[in-house]
């Protein structure tokens, strides 16, 4: 029998995160991990002589060592070595047809509201307004913070009403009140994506924290794909004495009679803990529990959230340079119509998508003479066409791929189709293969309506009833993202140290 | 302008929480429709199976050194169906022989349509010495269950990357995906030109002849010539597969080479190909296979050679120490050692067995370093391309089955 103070069980994000944070204090921790590598999204793979980022876009909030945003703090204080690089334009954003645009978005506050200023005459005002609330929200936060969780009502309505009009309303209620012309609404909100939640039902200060983090601190990424990042944790594991193991899938969490978590079954070995962080989303967890009587609200809850959106990406590698194929930009969202809402529904006849030239910010990521290219478009588990067959799933990837770099090299004038030396498609079934997430979402639940990022804030003392057990991750408290998932993994790890360690 | 803003209620954020609370309230409360239930998961485990249970329902004697077996899954084991794959695609069978386990990358040389059937079929080639094609050769018969992995690999046509012909290279054994792509190209699951330049010793050695023959003559995208080294016979090509055939045999404009065969077939074949000047798009391998002599390579240090060391393998927090002779791969050694290791491809591709390297010295060809980036800033080797320098700790993932 094995006994460990801590089990994670996924190392995504949010699991490297919580276990590098459990080991660093001193705790015999154990990471137990699916696949034969790290890192879940996070990680990097091969064709040929390239080596393609899956699936990070851009990181929010990690800033440099002289102005370290919270990501950067969060690696640096584990000693993680990371060699960050950054891009400081925000994104281009193409919207196709006559009433479209081509906009380059700056990032830092001023150059970003001068690039608005450009796009849209007279609205740098209402464009300083929308984003100054986020600084109202910081304040707010910070207020609720001296006061240990526990704000004084009053204080709150009279200091800080712009914050609970913000946490109360999506991004397009606060935009549509302060009067936004509609071309700057549409331009302000191309980031949406990075949710995966249309801005009528994105809760606003979500967005807007999001946002000013990438205006802020500027978006940075690893310098050798997010597999430098899954492997720089995993080194904090190592060196700290955690234990992390491969190909070692949870089939089964124990539990003990009062209800609390006793452990898991992987690789048919029973492995016990006082705590256990699950990287991995409730349902999985809760359809792996046997001879349990789970609490209600837990098994309610995770049968009343909807799942959140995946993804479908191409990812290319070219024969010619970046600049040789005349492709300038690190970023470049294209849509036909440029309201969030309408490239949601759109989604499946590609509404909107996203393309990322790596070599623009990391010149080096691929060989000399050579770039790459990375298409994402939204697209849930459920968009699949409902009779897809194992074997017309590769014509379901292929046409998905020509129509995107068809109408990528038309919108771009530049050719790519000539120099693909590889090619890779992934779609929800890849990611249900690799996440093991039910109906392939990247995004855990979607973080919308009842279940935004606030309410979930809110509920946090009632969501989790099992002792013992937490979870960390895209399906946190926090939602998606690289950013969301490592602050929710070491914010969880820090919670599980105080608990078994007290204020040692 | 900010005052816009107060138009807005903040009293709504009263309202969060009760709302919430009552939409989690109207749920019921009883099972969770498990991830298995929904359509990605279904097609990521038809496609990717972590494990394939199947049986030898016929075998086909080409010879006493060939030899191609008809696989069909193996319901009682718990396989279903053979899972779908793309012409060119290999399957990594794992081996029991004698009181190791190995397993080997072979290619399937049947065709997807036939997996619709229900079957795979694997040619084996002999190779001299060669543990697995001698164990398979000597004793699958009918009726002897196999367990091998999901569809592997990449060396597939992709109508994306790939132009309208294909020059196929095949050496010996290396005609197996080769066959799988020309009946898919024959019965319309493939749509492109292959030339096959097949290279063989002698017109007896030829795999395959009447088939090809068959499909050359009902599919005009299909084009067979042999190539004989050992022997002149008349209407058929002689020598090696050189620049020069490859030219007379090319289209005009552009075309692929898609190379199979062994590693002296590799050897000399791109030397050839390089007098051709390709764009490197449009030159395909199938895998190198397993590196058997380190210490020919030109940055391989020579007082290694002859040497035999401590290979410390931890899987699980469970450790074993086997011994790693220095002209062979640390895979082998575990596997010599009696330690199942996970791997697909054994050439350093795949990355499937991927591990962490505690301590040593190691020396990894540069043909076969699959790593990542990040690997080597880490400290992680890929144990099929690996070789030790000096004694070394490994921590390897358990196989999974």
């Amino acid at each position: 029998m094995s006994n460990y103070d801590v089990i994670v069980v996924g190392a995504g994000n949010g699991g490297l995160m919580a276990a590098a944070n459990t080991s660093k204090a001193g705790l015999k921790t154990l990471l137990l991990e699916k696949h034969n590598l790290p890192g879940g999204c996070a990680t990097s793979f091969r064709r040929g002589r390239f080596e393609f980022e899956p699936s990070l876009h851009e990181l929010c909030g990690v800033g440099t060592k002289e102005q370290p945003g919270e990501i950067f703090g969060l690696f640096d204080e584990l000693g993680a070595k990371v060699d960050w690089r950054y891009e400081d334009t925000m994104y281009r954003t193409i919207v196709k047809g006559e009433n479209g645009y081509d906009v380059t978005v700056k990032a830092k506050r001023e150059p970003f509201y001068d690039s608005m200023e450009e796009a849209v005459p007279g609205c740098r005002e209402k464009v300083k307004a929308f984003i100054e609330l986020n600084d109202k929200v910081d304040e707010a936060l910070a207020y609720v913070d001296r006061k240990k969780g526990n704000p004084n009502p009053l204080v709150m309505v009279l200091k800080h009403s712009d914050f609970m009009r913000v946490c109360a309303h999506s991004t397009e209620e606060i935009l549509d009140a302060l009067e936004m012309p509609d071309k700057a609404k549409k331009i302000l909100t191309t980031y949406w994506g990075y949710l995966g939640v249309p801005t009528d039902e994105l809760n606003c200060m979500h967005f807007l924290s999001m946002l000013t983090s990438y205006m802020d601190n500027c978006a940075a990424m690893p310098y050798k794909r997010s597999h430098e990042l899954s492997l720089a944790l995993c080194d904090v594991i190592y060196k700290n004495g955690g234990e992390i193991r491969y190909n070692s899938e949870v089939t089964e969490f124990l539990y003990n009679e009062d209800g609390s978590i006793a452990g898991v079954v992987a690789n048919g070995e029973k492995l016990y803990a006082k705590e256990v962080v699950s990287n991995v989303i409730a349902n999985n967890v809760f359809t792996r529990s046997k001879g349990v009587k789970l609490p209600e609200r837990d098994v309610k809850l995770a049968k009343s959230r909807e799942f959140g959106i995946s993804v479908a990406t191409v990812y290319l590698g070219l024969d010619k340079s970046a600049e040789e194929l005349g492709i300038k930009d690190y970023t470049v969202f294209i849509a036909n119509n440029g309201d969030p809402r309408t490239q949601d529904d759109n989604r499946v006849n590609d509404g909107f998508y996203i393309v990322n030239c790596l070599n623009n910010v990391i010149p080096d990521s691929s060989p000399e003479g050579t770039c790459t290219l990375f298409f994402t478009t939204l697209i849930y588990g459920s968009d699949l066409p409902k009779d897809l067959k194992p074997q017309d799933y590769k014509k379901y990837k292929n046409d998905l791929a020509e129509r995107l770099i068809l109408d990528y090299e038309k919108t771009m004038g530049v050719n790519v189709m000539d120099h693909i030396e590889e090619i890779s498609v992934a779609t929800p079934v890849t990611f249900a293969r690799y996440l093991g997430t039910p109906d392939g979402t990247i995004y855990g639940y979607k973080n919308a309506g009842w279940d935004n990022v606030i309410m979930r804030t809110t509920a946090q003392g009632k969501d989790n009833n099992v002792k013992g057990l937490s979870f960390v991750g895209g399906h946190g408290v926090r939602g998606d993202g690289y950013s969301s998932a490592y602050s929710t993994g070491a914010t969880q790890g820090k919670v599980v140290v105080k608990k078994l360690k007290g204020d040692k | 302008m900010a005052s816009a803003i107060k138009k807005i209620n903040p009293a709504d954020f009263l309202k969060l929480e009760p709302t919430r609370e009552k939409k989690i309230a109207q749920a019921e409360y009883g099972d969770i429709t498990p991830e298995t239930a929904y359509l990605p998961n279904k097609l990521a485990k038809a496609l990717h199976p972590e494990v394939q249970y199947l049986v030898v329902k016929e075998v086909i004697a080409f010879s006493n050194d060939v030899k191609t077996y008809t696989l069909v899954a193996d319901k009682e084991a718990g396989t279903e169906n053979v899972a779908y794959f793309s012409a060119g695609q290999y399957l990594s069978v794992r081996l029991k022989v004698g009181d190791i386990e190995i397993t080997r990358p072979y290619s399937i040389s049947s065709c997807p349509k036939d997996a619709l059937d229900g079957f795979y079929q694997l040619t084996i080639k002999r190779v001299d010495g060669g543990l697995a094609s001698e164990y398979i050769l000597d004793n699958w018969a009918e009726g002897t269950k196999v367990s091998v992995s999901a569809p592997q690999g990449t060396f597939t046509y992709e109508r994306l990357r790939d132009v309208k012909t294909v020059i196929g290279v095949a050496g010996g054994s290396g005609i197996t995906p080769f066959r799988a792509l020309a009946k898919s190209i024959a019965n319309g699951d493939e749509d492109f030109n292959l030339v096959l330049l097949y290279g063989s010793r002698t017109q007896a050695d030829i795999l395959f002849l009447d088939e090809f023959k068959a499909i050359e003559k009902e599919c005009d995208k299909f084009k067979l010539v042999n190539v004989l080294s050992n022997e002149k016979v008349e209407g058929e090509e002689s020598g090696f597969i050189t620049a020069e055939l490859i030219k007379k045999y090319a289209p005009e404009g552009n075309y692929s080479i898609f190379l199979c065969g062994p590693q002296a077939m590799y050897t000399f074949v791109d030397k050839e190909i390089e007098t051709l000047g390709l764009r490197q798009k449009f030159i395909r391998h199938e895998l190198f296979g397993e590196y058997r002599n380190p210490e020919k390579l030109e940055d391989y240090p020579e007082d290694i050679v002859g040497k035999t060391f401590k290979l410390t393998v931890s899987v699980c927090g469970v450790t074993k120490v086997v011994e790693c002779n220095a002209n062979e791969t640390m895979l082998n050694a575990m596997e010599r050692g009696g330690i199942l290791a996970p791997a697909n491809c054994r050439s350093g591709e795949c990355g499937w067995c991927h591990s962490r390297l505690v301590s040593g010295n190691v020396y990894v060809p540069k043909r076969g370093d699959g790593r990542r980036l990040a690997d080597l800033d880490f400290g992680y080797v890929h144990p099929c391309m690996t070789f030790a320098l000096s004694d070394c700790e490994i921590d390897v993932p358990p196989f999974k089955a």
